[in-house]
């Protein structure tokens, strides 16, 4: 309180009363500033700069926006209309590929060379490449060994997946196996499941390798 | 001055005097809201560093603390002081008193009862999962209704006026008045009473977030500098002509800008693109409103030895460019890639709702409480103390929140990091952090100090100085 220089900060000293305020202000946006020689900067300055924003605003949207359409949610997506493009097809190999990764990729490995003297191969395999109806079989209801395969024994067993997988699932499965690893025999349709399916519906039992010789060549 | 066709002016210090009860209480409540909101963000901030400090309340977890400091910092400090600031100046420069003050103070009474309902509400564990929206949803309808009663004091001292011309603050505080009821009743809307579709949700969240510091944080601050330049410096405003530009230009483009705060986020793509565009288009009016405050203030720094008031409004004016700086900065993808969920995304909104507005806010309190109340400030030194942490704490924020968020968004970016790791290797930054709010709340208690001592001249002595300075100053001060 007592020292002077504080005083400054007792009461904001004001310099100009509201009134001149805004009268000198009206009177600054009615007049334009007065030209010296030729053309004054600052208009022309902040005209380029609005046209400088506006056209690279202009630019980004045009890059950025997608056609402004609700369904893209990334920048660098594509620039098709969605339905545009047709759904691309996927063979029965390609799906079947997942079902094998899940279900029997355990036992017979990723390879398809199974274990040796444990777990018989698929790759080359005349089970696997043979008859359609018998690996159907071999996949519905499992297989209990001893079965002989690209020359060697094994004795263990398969389980049944006939409760597990759906028909489709099971044909996909199958064509993944009898086209991969240089595999190249024909593609199973679900159809055909469907039908073993049926035929041996009353089928409890694991399969032998016995019993499947007899189902076809 | 007063020919026969011109409105009479009403006196300023009638003006003055009619304010003195609303603009006291609206103050006077901020200040307390700054003080709790505060200290809830000190404890939410050093919980980050001490994760057990009060950690065995449920009331005081962090999730609870730090939406219940920001609700009491946005709704309780900042529009208390925006509308206290922004009464009394649209009552000054539309030269005709506030009408029937009585009304306000129960709306403001009824404001305020909301907003401790709120916060209550979130520390009690009833937010709602919207940012800034937090509050529960029976405290909307209380707050919506008592902002209408005191925002529209606003409107009706601006069609009441004596005046023949509207000044830049006038454009600026009239339209805030508006655009604050107009943001929150949509977003309660569309996020809380009929609720819009998953997808839509954050948009409208975004919108509103950015809207409320675009539109009315930022012009409040905007209004403050543009009337106490002039005022203090005794100087127009420079390239005044260039001002309704900035103005329209700034209102129309910062209320599409919001999309910019979902860049990387699952919505429509086009949304934060316009919201980047818009923060492109948004560097003509900072340009121009640079020049306005910056063209004023050149060849005058003198005068900042002088005035506190001035002071502060410098800071806001520099808080204002850096925030639209930054601002620009996250529009831009490859830095919002690293600075997103960082200390950094945290200062862009403290820089406006802090550096920018509560600077601008001290300033003009500075300037009005003394002459609401016809007193002087009682500890000239608290003043100087407030200012000073104002400096110090605005400074030690933005370096932890700055370079602390960008080690941190280079940390989160390496996926080697482990999450733990990296809490610990921002103990330093979140520790600086801590420092930056306690320094800010040192000063925030040192005007709260010299605001009571203003209300209740206590000791005699001081009195008769006080009287023996606002004779001096009332003749050509009191203006």
């Amino acid at each position: 309180m007592s020292s002077q220089p504080d005083k400054n900060f007792q009461l904001e000293q004001a310099n100009a009363s509201d009134d001149s305020i805004q009268q000198t202000h009206a009177q600054l946006l009615q007049t334009k500033p007065e030209k010296k020689d030729g053309y004054s900067f600052l208009p022309l300055g902040i005209l380029g700069l609005m046209c400088a924003a506006v056209f690279f605003g202009s630019i980004y949207l045009a890059h950025n926006s997608v056609r402004f359409d609700p369904l893209v949610y990334s920048e660098s997506a594509k620039r098709e209309k969605p339905g545009a493009v047709a759904n691309v097809a996927l063979t029965r190999a390609q799906l079947g590929k997942r079902v094998f990764a899940t279900t029997c990729i355990a036992c017979h490995q990723a390879n398809g060379l199974g274990i040796p003297s444990v777990y018989p191969p698929l790759a080359g395999s005349e089970w696997a490449l043979g008859n359609e109806e018998r690996i159907i079989r071999i996949v519905l209801h499992g297989l209990n060994g001893p079965i002989e395969v690209k020359g060697s024994a094994y004795a263990n067993v398969m389980a049944p997946l006939g409760e597990v997988l759906k028909d489709e699932q099971i044909a996909n499965v199958i064509s993944y196996v009898r086209s991969e690893w240089g595999n190249a025999a024909s593609e199973v349709q679900p159809e055909l499941v469907a039908k073993v399916r049926a035929a041996t519906a009353a089928r409890k039992t694991y399969w032998t390798a016995a019993e499947l010789q007899q189902v076809g060549p | 001055m007063n020919s026969p066709d011109q409105p009479v002016r009403t006196e300023q210090m009638q003006v003055d005097a009619s304010a003195k009860w609303p603009g006291l209480a609206l103050f006077g409540s901020a200040l307390f809201w700054l003080l709790l909101g505060g200290t809830l963000q000190l404890i939410a901030a050093i919980q980050l560093h001490t994760p057990t400090f009060l950690a065995e309340c449920a009331w005081f977890t962090y999730g609870r603390l730090t939406p219940a400091a920001q609700n009491a910092l946005v709704y309780g400090w900042g529009i208390n002081a925006a509308l206290g600031f922004g009464l009394w100046l649209m009552a000054r420069l539309s030269a005709t008193t506030l009408r029937h003050g009585g009304w306000l103070l129960v709306a403001i009474k009824f404001w305020n009862t909301g907003v401790a309902l709120g916060v209550l509400g979130i520390l009690g564990g009833y937010s709602t999962s919207f940012e800034l929206l937090e509050m529960p949803r029976f405290v909307t309808l209380i707050l919506l209704v008592s902002y209408a009663m005191i925002g529209v004091w606003a409107v009706t001292t601006f069609s009441i006026r004596n005046t023949e011309n509207v000044f830049a603050s006038q454009w600026y505080l009239f339209g805030a008045a508006f655009w604050f009821p107009w943001l929150y009743a949509i977003a309660q809307l569309m996020l809380l009473k009929a609720p819009v579709r998953g997808v839509l949700q954050p948009v409208v969240n975004a919108w509103f977030v950015h809207g409320l510091y675009g539109l009315w944080f930022v012009p409040v601050a905007l209004a403050a500098a543009y009337y106490f330049l002039p005022k203090i410096l005794g100087k127009p405003i420079a390239n005044y002509y260039l001002a309704p530009l900035a103005f329209w230009w700034l209102v129309i483009v910062t209320a599409l800008a919001g999309g910019s705060r979902l860049i990387g986020a699952p919505v429509p793509v086009w949304i934060p693109t316009l919201g980047t565009v818009a923060n492109f288009l948004l560097v003509v009016p900072v340009v121009i409103i640079g020049l306005n405050l910056f063209g004023t203030f050149s060849g005058r720094y003198s005068a900042l030895s002088g005035s506190v008031t001035l002071r502060f409004i410098l800071l806001s004016a520099i808080a204002f460019i850096f925030a639209s700086i930054l601002n620009l900065a996250f529009s831009l993808r490859g830095f919002v890639e690293i600075a997103q969920f960082t200390l950094l995304s945290e200062l862009r909104d403290w820089v406006v709702l802090y550096a920018c507005f509560s600077s601008a806010m001290f300033g003009a309190a500075y300037f009005i409480l003394p002459r609401l109340t016809s007193g002087a400030w009682r500890f000239p030194t608290l003043v100087k103390m407030h200012l000073g942490a104002t400096l110090v704490g605005v400074a030690l924020l933005t370096v932890a929140l700055g370079v602390g968020g960008w080690q941190q968004g280079h940390l989160l970016g390496s996926s080697p990091v482990a999450f733990g790791e990296i809490t610990q290797a921002m103990t330093f930054w979140f520790t600086l952090r801590t420092a930056g709010f306690a320094v800010l709340l040192f000063g925030h208690l040192a005007f709260v100090i010299n605001f009571v001592g203003l209300l209740c001249p206590l000791c005699t002595c001081c009195k008769k100085a006080t009287a023996d300075v606002g004779q001096g100053s009332s003749a050509e001060g009191h203006a």
